[in-house]
């Protein structure tokens, strides 16, 4: 009674939020829209704010890319402000993992010699490390310095030992983030937070494996950047998987019931985007259908910010291959709809 | 053991009428209460609908009002009991 009791305001008030979300229906438009024609619609929609608001800074593909950000940020810390208790707890678990995506983009950005403006382009503050925190530690000079600056973040343990490997300390950084936020699921006893992790760790290992089978990496190599924890595919799935080559992989993952999202492309496993979107696209979908079977949990605040996330990414797909001229067809394939 | 037979009867009477009073009260209070349970997680909800979208006061007050059926029941009872027995 009083676990469902305690989710039903923020429940409604996300399910509201959703439904103010761009409808799937819009995306074949937008590929047929011209660039500023977009934008007006974005600046019409729920975006309108972010985009007056940096209009004045930014303009063309820049401010759309910044009002993206920023409108998600804005959005997630919206939903840690209106939540209590356990949800607000899970949510705030849930939405570092935008702190190791600004963390590696910093570093990133700093070991490529981007300039702190390319580097401000791409992060979004929606996790715990506010805007001005990562103003500050953008305009220092050195990757050890920016190091250096995450010192009193409970991250600075994944970055310390760096030396000059960055594939490295972003595993360190994913591999924390997960084992840190499946012990505070496992601390609140919320089994289904636990069951949509394990299936988004699943996920996020299978297009690694994917990926790192396409470039033809040593088993030993890719067990080390897999995450433990997964749902179906259990420590001993990875090992087998990591050690087959390609098509005996890719036959061995029809055991799966992550098989089914992909199966129709089986013949064409030569685009990792069709797979990766499909992927996402399953993960879409999934964290949808539970939503609905545990309609008073926290399932549907995760739903959320997943679709919240793909809309974003899809507008910014549609906009970046508007740009650079890209065929419709490609743009579609990388779209999650 | 009291003899039935010395006891007042109107005294029978208003003790009878008393039971009924408590009975009546016990029917309004526990209906009140399994309403006021059931309106909680509803209302809760109903003011996160409205707080993203004003569109949501009709629909929410509608929600929220219907388990108050069950206090109304309870109402029933009582009147049944005060005004019947």
């Amino acid at each position: 009674m009083g676990s469902t009791v305690k989710y039903a305001y923020i429940v409604a008030r996300v399910r509201a939020m959703k439904g103010k979300l761009i409808p799937k229906e819009m995306y074949p438009k937008f590929l047929n829209m011209e660039i500023p024609e977009i934008t007006r619609f974005i600046g019409e929609s729920e975006y309108k704010n972010d985009v007056e608001e940096l209009g004045k800074k930014y303009s063309g593909t820049d401010l759309f890319e910044h009002a993206l950000n920023q409108n998600l940020a804005l959005t997630y810390r919206k939903l840690i402000e209106v939540s209590q208790n356990e949800a607000n707890f899970l949510i705030t678990e849930y939405l570092r993992s935008w702190d190791i995506w600004n963390i590696k983009t910093i570093i990133r950005g700093k070991f490529s010699g981007a300039k702190e403006e390319e580097i401000l382009e791409d992060l979004v503050s929606a996790g715990h490390l506010g805007y001005r925190d990562l103003l500050e530690i953008i305009k220092v000079g050195t990757i050890e310095g920016v190091i250096a600056a995450f010192e009193r973040t409970p991250y600075y343990p994944a970055l310390v030992g760096f030396k000059g490997n960055l594939a490295e300390i972003e595993n360190n950084l994913d591999r924390m983030y997960y084992s840190n936020i499946i012990k505070a699921a496992e601390d609140t006893g919320n089994k289904l937070f636990l069951k949509f992790l394990r299936t988004e760790i699943d996920l996020k290992n299978l297009k690694m494996l994917f990926r790192m089978k396409r470039a033809g990496m040593e088993r030993d190599e890719i067990n080390k950047l897999l995450i433990p924890g997964g749902m179906e595919l259990k420590a001993n799935d990875l090992t087998r998987l990591s050690s087959l080559a390609f098509p005996e992989f890719v036959r061995a993952l029809e055991e799966y019931s992550y098989w089914k999202a992909i199966a129709d492309i089986s013949s064409e496993f030569t685009s990792l985007i069709n797979i990766e979107t499909r992927l996402d696209k399953y993960g879409l979908v999934y964290a949808s259908r539970i939503s609905y079977y545990y309609p008073l949990s926290v399932l549907p605040i995760l739903d959320y910010i997943l679709s919240k996330k793909i809309e974003v990414d899809n507008l910014r797909i549609i906009v970046r291959g508007k740009e650079t001229a890209l065929p419709e067809d490609i743009i579609k394939a990388h779209l999650v709809m | 053991m009291v003899d039935a037979s010395v006891v007042d009867p109107a005294l029978v009477a208003a003790n009878a009428k008393g039971m009924i009073a408590i009975g009546a009260g016990i029917a309004v209070g526990l209906a009140g209460i399994g309403a006021a349970l059931g309106e909680q997680a509803i209302g809760a909800a109903a003011v996160g609908a409205m707080a993203e979208d004003e569109k949501f006061f009709g629909k929410g007050l509608l929600m929220t009002v219907i388990p108050e059926s069950i206090a109304i029941f309870g109402l029933v009872v009582a009147l049944i009991l005060l005004f019947v027995f």
